[in-house]
């Protein structure tokens, strides 16, 4: 009992003097096996029982009985679970820390077009957010901006980094904006008209026409005349209507999500569906244009006053079967870490749970583009997964003991569980 | 009420003269008798003659029946089978009021917060209180308006500015010109009531809940106001009472008639309930949805004031119209014109208003639909004449035309409730305005038209009484100029060019036998005699385009025939159902209370056996009867086999929102302990029923958290489908809500709307401690007056009778608990220690969320805890909450719950309480002890809930797996032993709704009546428009069932 205290004691001063900061991990020094546990790979079958080696942040070998190579740590995780790291796409992490606090808060910019903003020059990787979102398993994140109409641009880090730079596996990754309204208001509180309001409508859509294409006239002037007076804004766009990086729409209102495709259709851009509220209703059209759907309202009312109260619990069961590419999204800071249990309530609606994992893995590594380095366990890929005692997606198995992040072994520990710390230790004088 | 001095007025002069007005120049003493003959005389709703006639004069009915003597000197007029009914009354207008005071935006809020009002005049401290206003003061007739009024039939109208929350006092006056003074029938009409500020600019009430209050507190002031008066007439040695005209307007509220207007039919029963508290006489003016709430609206045997403002067609010309329109909101627009049908057949009395009509002329209209919807003719007369006259207090002057009474009545053509009838004149007072003559000479047709030789052909047409034409002559045709019509005569003109007459020629004519003849001059040539003899018909004449168009019209006419001909046989078969609440998911009866035997669950009993498996229970009368293994089931048991399922006690949110009318907070001063979340309950809140899906079956309904002391707060079962009275849960004792921290110190505000004490933590102690002080003074002087002698009290000024004070004397006496908004261990420390101070406990912290760092001091102090589960970092004085927080407070003894805040999270609790199983390693049992017995401590309603044991409620969820894990889901929820949701049940529900979507949008696209038939309007729609999936196709299909946990 006496040494429990005192351990309890020497922890706490540890962690005091580690107070704030929880130190990046070294590179992977040595190889590392993970001996017995139940691999679940996503790309292939879970293998119970299996073993998996890495080394230099790569996964080197998956099977039975392997070989311990020399200076090999041995780490024994019997019967527990191994996961690729779980992957949060449009989160606003490191961008705001206090959401009330507007001294803290860097994402959203002035204006209706912010297309040249880039959201990881804000992002402060010493977040206190940060660590509570490693906890429950979540390795990578695209952090987004937020904003008006064209928000700017996001970039996919990974969650153990000392600097933006360290942390980064794609600074640009991609062009967000939120589609204009699409239905008709008639509260009390709206003052327009139906008419004024569908005319505001087709005047915001003729709008976002106009600035895509200035952005390819623009293109094309520059590419003839590199003296062309540079345009930020417009420049910032040019990678989106030549293809290179995707656009992530925000609609959730079934008409928002045709205008939207049909649109990125017509102008040829690549288009990412962020929210998706109704996406189910238009399964058909997603599938068709092939846009990839990131579904964020797992945990939402439904939309509409008569749709059926699990409406929102079923939407991504009904876009599997329609075969639409989906994954899974928490849109916020804070809330990424219950990313696997609102995944686990699309099971308990309908999804298989393999397919559910998926969603939070390698389907959102396959909208991401970083498929080739995450989202499976596989040879080649990076050694960024995680063991739980049991199932992650539900609060009764879900105990993360482990992370990895291109083989660095993560510090799992956060504000949180200090303050636990402290407070469980406290006495009343 | 001095009514018996208004009739005299009008014996004595039927001109219209006040007789106070000095004569000027030569009295008129000129035959003001009158008698309307064979006419169809509708006396009042009971009785009619079919010819009989009618004798005024100076303004009243002298005599009227079908075997009248026509007096020698009145003038006659023969009515020839025209029809009279007595004058209609609106009971419910703005009519002729001189000041612009109370116009405009009724929902306007200052940005910078008005938290005095303007007493000058000495009136109430409120300026939603408009009491001290007779609005007969700035009575002025309007000619124009009143117009609008009498084309419709009404002669008299009640009138007061629709502006506050207590309104001041309407009047009841004749409409027409003429003084004031004359056509005032009653000085002294209803006081106006709304549960809405109107255009006070003052910030208080912010919310229905402070309407209420408000209207509450005044009617004590008033009976305060009068005994301290009169204390202080007796004996004036002590403080005087102070002035207040808007109170002392108010004396004598108990014997005047209130009007009540309601934005919603849930209103109407809240008006009543107060009505009810102080004895006021009360009319409701509703909203045309009563139908929705009939049962509880019915059983206050109300008198209402119906609008017939039935909602527009929805606008669903395009299928992503649909999108936007809710089933509640179809089955409105198709039910609307039933509502008046439905309030007659429940015995209602009501009377009807052309107020709330966006158009007053579509008025009739609009009545004649009720009609149609099975409104008898008898009662939509008395709703226009006898019922309004009533409310009114004037039906010994007018609404019938019995002997004796105001000659107010109007003539038209014939039954004004079946069909739309020329209306020719409307008498007010025995003086005719008249809208169109009696008698109209007919002049169309087709003439052989001679004068001077010339032979042509003469073309009239266009309306009765407003004839237009054409002079032919082979294919030439000359329109007619000038074309006038006067009683039988005719003028016209024409240019005559094609016939060598120079300029203008005119025509002058009367017409005999059919035939015209007259004289007309001509520029040049002089005066010529004319005729005009109806033309033989001729066939050939008809233009090939016209007939076809004639044709046409002809068919579509048919076609319509065809079509309304079997709705004029019978009334329309309405296609949406009736449900409680009438929208999706109501429904359509309340689940009977069974006996019922689960069978084989796995129950998690929440007291100290713990979790039982293979365990049965038995429900009787609403309560559990039985729990153990193997018991047999009464003959008329539902027996459920509950093998490899769970059972759980139903879940209780400590802190809910859902299912409040208005605004959540009555976000205005800093205290305001007198608003009452139970005066508001909104019962047909989808989310009740969304919880019962997620298996809560009980809520604590709380004010928000926007000030130190906030409002009561009402626990609730979530009874769908009952009323807002039902849902309540009544045996526990009453609780309140307090708010510390950035929300109270206003750190939401901006800058410059922070005008109100307190704007710091210390000043949030400060203002509670001085409240509470306040209330114990409070206590004390209501005890010294209660205890002085009859004699001594009739000269004592009594306490005031504060409500505010009053529910804090019930928290100090420990009768009120008290849950407080709370988030850093400062301010909980604060409260508790104040709490010590003034001798009373904390009930529950709610959000606690630094409660991890108190816990000891909570656990010592007895207060609960009921935390938010893993919410953080959205402000900064939740910048050290942890998810850890609920282990830490149980295991140093606090009893401590999971709620919600949130009607998503709500719905979901048993999710919340498993993140402590998560986090920090709780036991299952006690993890689900969070959302069920720990709130039911909370509430101080653990004796009837929270726990599977004999004799509690029976309140309960089976679940399809292990309540705790994120697979399993409820398959029924049953509260009292009534089953609310099933979810086979909820899944046959959608396909209904789906249904009856469909079929209504049909029938608003003009489809069949039954929404079966292709409508006749093709709807555009965009290209993938088709391909979109419907609800019934998608998520009916899909099978949510349990999957293997790993």
């Amino acid at each position: 009992m006496k040494s429990a205290k005192l351990a309890a004691a020497l922890f706490l001063l540890c962690s005091s003097i580690l107070a704030h900061d929880y130190v990046p991990a070294d590179e992977q020094d040595h190889p590392i096996l993970l001996v017995g546990g139940n691999l679940f790979t996503v790309s292939g079958d879970v293998l119970n029982g299996t073993d998996l080696l890495f080394d230099n942040g790569i996964i080197t070998q998956i099977g039975r009985d392997l070989v311990a190579p020399p200076r090999c740590e041995i780490i024994d995780v019997t019967g527990k679970n191994v996961y690729p790291g779980l992957i949060a796409p449009v989160t606003s992490l490191g961008l705001i820390e206090i959401g009330a606090v507007r001294a803290t808060n860097d994402r959203h910019e002035m204006g209706r077009m912010t297309p040249e903003v880039k959201a990881h020059t804000a992002y402060n990787p010493d977040s206190e957010i940060i660590p509570t979102i490693r906890a429950n398993g979540v390795t990578t994140v695209q952090v987004a901006p937020d904003g008006r109409l064209i928000y700017g641009r996001s970039c996919i880090l990974n969650l153990d980094g000392w600097t933006v730079e360290d942390a980064a596996i794609k600074l640009v990754d991609a062009m967000h904006m939120d589609w204009p309204r699409a239905s008709v208001v008639r509260a009390w509180w709206e003052s327009r008209s139906a008419e004024e309001q569908r005319r505001d409508m087709r005047q915001n859509l003729d709008a976002i026409k106009q600035v895509f294409e200035d952005a390819r006239t623009f293109a094309k002037a520059r590419a003839l005349d590199p003296t062309t007076p540079l345009d930020l804004r417009l420049d910032a766009l040019v990678p989106v209507v030549k293809g290179e990086i995707p656009l992530f729409v925000g609609a959730n209102d079934c008409r928002q999500i045709e205008q939207a495709v049909l649109f990125c259709k017509e102008q040829g851009i690549r288009m990412v569906l962020v929210g998706g509220r109704e996406a189910w209703k238009v399964t058909d059209l997603l599938k068709e244009n092939s846009t990839p759907v990131i579904y964020g309202s797992m945990l939402s009312l439904p939309m509409r006053q008569d749709y059926a109260y699990d409406v929102p619990f079923k939407v991504p069961k009904v876009l599997k079967d329609a075969g639409v590419q989906f994954c899974i999204a928490v849109f916020s800071a804070t809330g990424v870490r219950n990313l696997p249990f609102n995944t686990g309530q699309a099971v308990a609606y309908g999804l298989d749970h393999a397919d559910a994992l998926r969603a939070v893995t390698l389907s959102t590594a396959e909208i991401l583009g970083i498929d080739d380095q995450q989202g499976s366990l596989e040879i080649g890929k990076k050694a960024t997964l995680i063991v739980s005692e049991g199932d992650i997606l539900d609060y009764l198995g879900h105990r993360v003991t482990t992370m990895f992040i291109d083989g660095r072994a993560v510090d799992l520990d956060s504000k949180h569980k200090e303050l636990n710390r402290k407070y469980r230790a406290k006495r009343v004088r | 009420m001095k009514k018996h001095l208004l009739p005299l007025v009008l014996l004595v002069c039927g001109n219209l003269v006040a007789q106070t007005t000095p004569q000027l120049g030569i009295r008129d003493k000129s035959s003001q008798c009158m008698a309307l003959t064979n006419a169809r005389i509708t006396i009042s709703p009971e009785l009619a003659y079919d010819t009989a006639t009618i004798v005024i004069k100076d303004g009243i009915v002298v005599d009227v029946g079908p075997d009248v003597q026509v007096p020698p000197d009145a003038s006659v007029i023969d009515l020839n089978g025209k029809w009279i009914y007595p004058g209609f009354i609106d009971a419910f207008t703005e009519y002729g009021i001189s000041t612009r005071d109370g116009d405009g935006d009724r929902h306007r809020q200052d940005r910078i917060p008005v938290y005095e009002g303007n007493r000058a005049g000495a009136t109430a401290w409120n300026d939603a209180i408009h009491s001290e206003t007779d609005w007969v003061a700035f009575f002025e007739p309007s000619e124009r308006d009143s117009k609008e009024w009498m084309k419709l039939g009404f002669t008299t109208v009640q009138s007061g500015k629709r502006d506050g929350v207590l309104r001041g006092r309407s009047f009841v006056a004749l409409l027409g010109e003429g003084l004031p003074n004359d056509l005032v029938l009653n000085a002294s009409g209803s006081r106006g009531i709304s549960f809405e500020r109107g255009h006070s600019r003052q910030w208080y009430p912010g919310s229905q809940m402070g309407a209420i209050a408000l209207l509450r507190q005044t009617f004590l002031d008033t009976d305060w106001y009068l005994a301290a008066r009169a204390a202080f007439e007796k004996n004036a040695h002590q403080k005087m009472p102070e002035f207040n005209r808007s109170i002392e307007a108010l004396a004598d509220f108990r014997s005047e008639r209130f009007l009540f207007e309601a934005n919603d039919e849930l209103e109407i029963p809240r008006a009543y309930t107060i009505a009810s508290e102080f004895g006021l006489s009360l009319t409701a003016v509703g909203t045309g949805s009563e139908y929705a709430r009939i049962k509880e609206i019915g059983e206050l045997e109300p008198t209402l004031i119906l609008p017939v403002n039935y909602p527009d067609k929805p606008e669903i010309s395009t299928m992503d119209d649909d999108l936007d329109v809710s089933l509640g909101g179809l089955r409105h627009w198709e039910r609307a014109p039933s509502n008046a049908a439905v309030l007659e057949e429940n015995n209602i009395t009501f009377a009807f208003t052309t107020q709330a009509l966006e158009k007053r002329s579509a008025f009739l209209g609009k009545v004649r639909e009720a009609i149609k919807r099975g409104l008898s003719q008898k009662t939509a007369l008395a709703a226009l004449t006898t019922v309004p006259a009533q409310i009114c207090e004037v039906e010994h002057l007018t609404g019938t035309l019995e002997k004796g009474k105001i000659a107010n009545f109007f003539v038209c053509e014939g039954n004004i409730f079946e069909e739309e009838q020329t209306l020719y004149s409307t008498w007010i007072a025995g003086k005719k305005t008249e809208f169109e003559p009696l008698e109209q000479t007919d002049f169309r047709g087709t003439y052989d038209l001679s004068f001077m030789d010339h032979k042509l052909k003469l073309d009239l047409a266009g309306e009765l009484g407003k004839p237009r034409g054409s002079i032919k002559l082979d294919t030439t045709e000359i329109e007619l100029k000038n074309v006038s019509a006067e009683f039988d005569k005719l003028h016209f003109a024409a240019d005559l060019d094609t016939l060598d007459i120079e300029g203008l020629t005119r025509f002058t004519g009367r017409l005999k036998d059919d035939a015209l003849y007259g004289r007309g001059i001509t520029a040049r040539l002089g005066e010529f005699d004319w005729s005009a003899i109806p033309a033989e018909p001729e066939e050939e004449e008809d233009e090939s385009d016209s007939t076809e168009a004639e044709a046409d019209s002809t068919q579509a006419e048919e076609a319509d025939d065809e079509e309304t001909s079997d709705d004029e046989d019978q009334p329309e078969e309405l296609i949406s159902r009736l449900t409680y609440p009438n929208i999706a998911f109501g429904y359509e009866t309340v689940p009977p209370q069974e006996v019922v035997l689960v069978k084989n669950a796995t129950i998690w009993t929440s007291e100290d056996v713990g979790i039982i498996e293979n365990c049965d229970m038995l429900v009787m009368n609403g309560k559990i009867a039985e729990v153990g293994p193997g018991l047999n089931p009464p003959s008329n048991a539902r027996v459920i086999d509950a093998t490899g399922k769970h059972l759980t006690p139903g879940i209780i949110d400590e802190h809910s929102h859902t299912g409040i009318s208005g605004d959540v907070n009555e976000c205005t001063h800093a205290i305001t302990a007198e608003v009452r979340i139970g005066d508001v309950i909104n019962p047909d809140n989808i989310n009740f029923y969304r919880a019962l899906a997620g298996g809560t079956t009980m809520m604590r309904s709380l004010h928000g958290s926007c000030n130190p002391i906030g409002g009561q707060a009402q626990i609730l079962k979530a009874r769908w489908g009952m009323s807002a009275e039902d849902m309540k849960f009544k045996p526990a004792p009453p609780s309140i809500k307090f708010a510390l921290g950035e929300n109270v110190k206003l750190e939401f505000f901006d800058n410059d709307q922070r005008r109100r004490y307190p704007l710091s933590r210390m000043g949030v102690e400060s203002i509670i401690r001085d409240v509470f002080n306040a209330a114990r003074e409070y206590e004390t002087a209501w005890e010294v007056y209660n205890n002085l002698g009859r004699r001594e009290k009739e000269r004592t000024i009594p306490p005031r009778r504060d409500l505010q004070l009053e529910a804090l004397v019930e928290v100090l006496n420990s009768r009120m608990f008290v849950t407080c908004h709370s988030y850093v261990q400062s301010e909980m420390l604060m409260l508790m220690r104040l709490a010590e101070d003034f001798g009373f406990k904390v009930g529950t912290f709610t959000h606690v969320l630094e409660g991890y760092k108190i816990a000891d001091e909570m656990a010592a102090h007895g207060a609960a805890a009921g935390s938010a589960p893993d919410w953080w970092a959205y402000k900064f004085e939740v910048y050290d909450a942890i998810p850890h927080n609920p282990c830490i407070l149980m295991d140093r003894g606090v009893v401590t719950s999971i709620n919600s805040d949130s009607p998503e999270l709500g719905r979901r609790l048993n999710q919340g309480a498993a993140k402590s199983v998560m986090y920090c390693g709780m036991a299952p049992e006690d993890a689900l002890k969070m959302v069920t017995i720990n709130p039911a401590i909370q509430l101080k309603a653990d004796q009837w809930v929270g726990s599977i044991k004999e004799g509690k409620d029976a309140d309960f969820v089976i679940w399809n797996g292990n309540p705790l894990s994120m697979y399993s889901r409820p398959d029924q929820t049953w509260v009292d032993g009534r089953k609310f949701f099933d979810v086979e049940r909820d899944r046959q529900m959608r396909l209904e709704i789906e249904d009856e979507r469909s079929r209504l949008i049909q029938k608003v696209l003009g489809g069949d009546k039954n929404g079966n038939k292709e409508p006749k309007k093709k709807r555009r729609g965009g290209p993938h428009e088709t391909g979109r999936k419907s609800l019934g196709s998608v998520f009916i299909s899909t099978e949510g069932g349990a999957h293997e946990i790993r």
